[in-house]
């Protein structure tokens, strides 16, 4: 178990704070009154982390197990649900991530100038709002596949902008990158997430196809 | 009053919809949003996607994991 080498708190609970219940059981109600309620929204990037139930619930799980055991670390007025979802992403990084495979893993490097090219270059003035449209009509069962089809580190940084709403220096907190890699990461993430929804509106029929640009070397899976 | 253009305005239409720009740069592209339907129709798009990942990605978690979780809580001491 990882929870004590990775305590978020940078504090002993007790010291300096007259904030802080000193003692277990109202820390305990304390926890259960303001994390607990969080759990919908950290089991919901859980699904989307791990892509499959046993393992989100797990991960959830661990969450706030170690969030629990760092509770009296954390400082009252700070951006609690962040700090939730920072143990649960190092969590998820640390002990999910190397279970998974994943065929995108570590291979954002290597994704081509053609497959990050702009999603705008297909689509002009008058039939953008009918892309608007289609995306509005796709299942959310093809929007989550979607999602789920890119990679990890995009998928991450479009999950925590997009879907929780976090500001762009609080994602940078959370997975521990500079501000900037967020953002060319929320940017190619997105762009990536709209031309994958793209097709799934054409293959529906919802819109018709596009004279896309050549892909070269696209493979078929 | 100067319009910023649609070359600003498509470079920063992203940290506009996530609303990470200063309030000065926020009044320029929104004016220029208002007068320019090309990047007005982008900007749909923009909140269209984001509307409907938000919306696609709820869950709520099983009754199970709620009280496996308070359970084991009941069982830990805080470190």
């Amino acid at each position: 178990m990882l929870a004590l080498l990775e305590r978020p708190g940078p504090r002993p609970r007790g010291l300096d704070s007259a904030l802080m219940p000193d003692d277990d059981q109202s820390l305990r109600r304390l926890f259960e009154e303001q994390a607990l309620p969080y759990m919908d929204q950290l089991y919901a990037a859980a699904m989307r982390m791990t892509r499959n139930p046993q393992d989100a619930a797990d991960l959830v799980q661990e969450t706030f197990v170690k969030a629990y055991q760092a509770f009296g670390g954390f400082e009252q007025g700070t951006n609690l649900k962040a700090w939730l979802y920072r143990i649960q992403t190092n969590t998820f990084i640390n002990s999910y991530r190397r279970k998974q495979r994943d065929p995108y893993q570590n291979s954002i490097d290597e994704l081509e100038e053609w497959q990050l090219a702009g999603a705008e270059s297909w689509t002009s003035g008058s039939s953008r709002s009918a892309e608007a449209e289609a995306i509005d009509h796709l299942p959310d069962s093809d929007v989550k596949e979607a999602l789920q089809s890119i990679p990890e580190d995009f998928r991450l940084a479009v999950y925590l902008a997009d879907v929780e709403g976090f500001a762009y220096q609080e994602i940078a907190d959370i997975m521990k990158t500079p501000v900037g890699t967020v953002m060319s990461r929320l940017h190619r993430g997105r762009k990536l997430l709209r031309e994958r929804l793209r097709d799934y509106a054409v293959d529906r029929g919802i819109v018709a196809a596009a004279p896309a640009p050549p892909r070269p070397g696209e493979v078929t899976s | 009053m100067t319009d910023c253009g649609c070359d600003k305005a498509k470079a920063e239409l992203e940290e506009y919809l996530h609303r990470e720009l200063s309030d000065e740069d926020f009044r320029d592209i929104t004016e220029h949003l208002a007068s320019c339907e090309d990047c007005n129709s982008e900007h749909l798009v923009g909140l269209t996607l984001i509307e409907k990942v938000r919306k696609a990605c709820q869950e709520t978690a099983p009754e199970e994991l709620r009280i496996a979780i308070r359970a084991k809580i009941e069982t830990l001491r805080f470190g």
